[in-house]
């Protein structure tokens, strides 16, 4: 027999099993479950199909960059083509879990509550899913919202090539036979795009095969040199598009980077201030 | 070559751009003056006087010549806006430390003798000038772009971080980094072998690369086949340094001869 009570104005309901002992989870039915994604899925999709900021991949530049916008009220939502979200900042360099940031970026690690210790002087070291997920976390509480397993397809482009928004699809799509997925993509617009991709630099790439500006890849690997530079190059790269991370490498030919994320996360912040500015102005 | 090509400059010229770690300007100008006779003056930084409209001409020819790869020969292409606003960033902030970006060194001095050299160039005055930043020049026998400490000309340029990062350093120091050992660690080790950044050798070493210029700006030839001598064209950190601080003599008998006419000439 099930027991039912009013406590607190809200009916709580005890279940009892056949045999008579209490169930630990309440039952809801298949279609009440599904009822539940579709509709906080939808509701979460509808709100951002237009949103402030739209960040395109969610690896540690992208996030930083997200948090730091969300936390100022920014509309922010972030897409990821994989279903995990945290990009290469699981694990450090070959496959081991990691990570180094160099001085300053131990200050974010501590503004984030993530534990870490002195390797040598200037270089720290923190636990990979340690760090990963608190910077995720931080994003979640700072209210940025993600797509994930959505992957770009393309830029929206309006007067004067200046990008409003991207093209996405669902990432499976594009591992099917066309013949079987003809799945058009759909678009979400923003006031600002940022690519946060990654050495890919798809959106600034999609520019690229588009004639509007042209990449020069980066170059060979410089640990100690291109963590500034990447920082100092993040910024606005094309009207309403910026770049955060190793994509600015790949922009402008600057060293690659190697298994440190100092760069990563002031880029992130760099590329954060630089949207706030220019919503300011806007 | 005790023939003069051209006359003894009446003064050497000291221009500066960025953060030069290590190096004290002062003391290598009163070197070259004590070593020749000729007296230095020290110009400062080469874009102080720069009026905004002009430093934003300089950023944007100065963004137009990045060596993107150093595989390919240079061609130029319209920079970025992030780019130029980097370059007017460097080089309006005279502590700018950050360097990394490999610029066309023959470009590049081209850009400085403009700064200097107004109304064309003048041959009375030695201009040395010291950045912070890389330049490079190409190589036509391995068809790649290689970094440069010196570029002898009219201005000549030496690069401070080229100092460090241009020379090679101990093969031993290569094989450990590939191995994995930290960078921190492998300086610990041959700071003996090397120079870094901010070195306290930094400026005695510069004063042979001063000197250099000199007798390519007098002679048009800088360089001296001796690896004890102070004009030896060194191409690893340890013959710079056995060069500039360790060898048996400061400079071979020839160039201590040729010094000593410099030296009575412009008395």
């Amino acid at each position: 027999m099930n027991e039912e009570k009013i406590k607190g104005g809200e009916r709580e309901v005890k279940i009892n099993n056949m045999a008579g002992k209490k169930q630990i989870f309440t039952p809801v039915s298949e279609k009440e479950i599904t009822r539940a994604i579709v509709d906080g899925f939808a509701r979460q999709f509808i709100e951002y199909v237009e949103s402030d900021c739209l960040i395109v991949g969610g690896g540690p530049s992208g996030l930083m960059a997200g948090r730091d916008v969300a936390l100022k009220g920014v509309k922010t939502l972030i897409v990821e083509r994989n279903n995990y979200i945290g990009g290469g900042f699981w694990i450090g360099g070959y496959l081991m879990n990691k990570v180094t940031v160099r001085e300053p970026g131990q200050k974010i690690l501590e503004e984030l509550g993530i534990p870490f210790e002195r390797a040598v002087k200037g270089l720290y070291v923190a636990d990979g899913p340690h760090a990963c997920s608190k910077l995720i976390a931080a994003a979640c509480d700072a209210g940025v919202k993600f797509a994930n397993m959505t992957i770009f397809d393309d830029v929206v482009l309006r007067k004067g090539n200046r990008v409003c928004g991207v093209v996405v699809n669902w990432t499976p799509v594009q591992a099917l036979p066309r013949e079987i997925t003809c799945v058009d993509p759909i678009a979400l617009e923003a006031k600002f795009v940022v690519d946060s991709t990654g050495h890919d630099a798809c959106v600034v790439k999609k520019l690229e095969e588009r004639g509007i500006l042209k990449t020069e890849g980066f170059g060979a690997m410089w640990v100690e040199r291109s963590e500034d530079l990447v920082v100092e190059h993040t910024g606005e790269a094309h009207p309403g598009l910026i770049v955060t991370g190793m994509a600015v490498a790949t922009t402008y030919g600057l060293p690659r980077m190697g298994p440190t994320f100092g760069a990563m996360l002031l880029s992130g912040r760099r590329g954060a201030q630089v949207v706030l500015e220019k919503l300011k102005k806007k | 070559m005790n023939d003069f090509v051209r006359t003894i400059p009446s003064a050497i010229e000291l221009y500066e751009e960025g953060n030069l770690e290590g190096l004290n300007i002062t003391e290598l100008g009163q070197y070259l003056e004590e070593k020749t006779h000729i007296p230095f003056h020290i110009r400062g930084n080469l874009y102080k006087k720069c009026s905004k409209k002009k430093l934003e001409e300089v950023a944007k020819e100065i963004a137009r010549i990045r060596v993107r790869d150093p595989g390919k020969r240079f061609v130029s292409s319209v920079p970025f806006q992030a780019e130029v606003d980097y370059e007017k960033r460097r080089i309006r902030d005279p502590n700018w430390k950050i360097f990394g970006i490999l610029y066309e060194g023959v470009l590049y001095q081209k850009i400085v003798s403009g700064l200097i050299f107004k109304g064309g160039v003048v041959f009375k005055r030695c201009i040395i000038f010291f950045t912070n930043q890389l330049f490079g020049t190409w190589d036509r026998d391995d068809r790649r772009y290689h970094a440069r400490v010196s570029l002898y000309g009219f201005p000549n340029l030496i690069s401070v971080t080229g100092l460090v990062e241009a020379p090679a350093k101990p093969k031993e120091y290569y094989l450990k980094r590939q191995m994995g050992l930290p960078v921190e660690m492998l300086k610990e080790e041959y700071q003996d072998r090397f120079l870094d950044h901010g070195d306290l050798r930094m400026t005695e070493v510069l004063k042979g690369y001063a000197m250099q210029a000199l007798f390519f700006h007098i002679f048009g030839d800088p360089f001296c086949e001796d690896p004890d001598c102070r004009l030896f064209n060194s191409h690893w950190q340890e013959e710079v340094l056995h060069a500039q601080m360790n060898g048996q003599f400061e400079f071979c008998q020839r160039h201590e001869v040729i010094l000593k006419a410099i030296k009575d000439r412009s008395m």
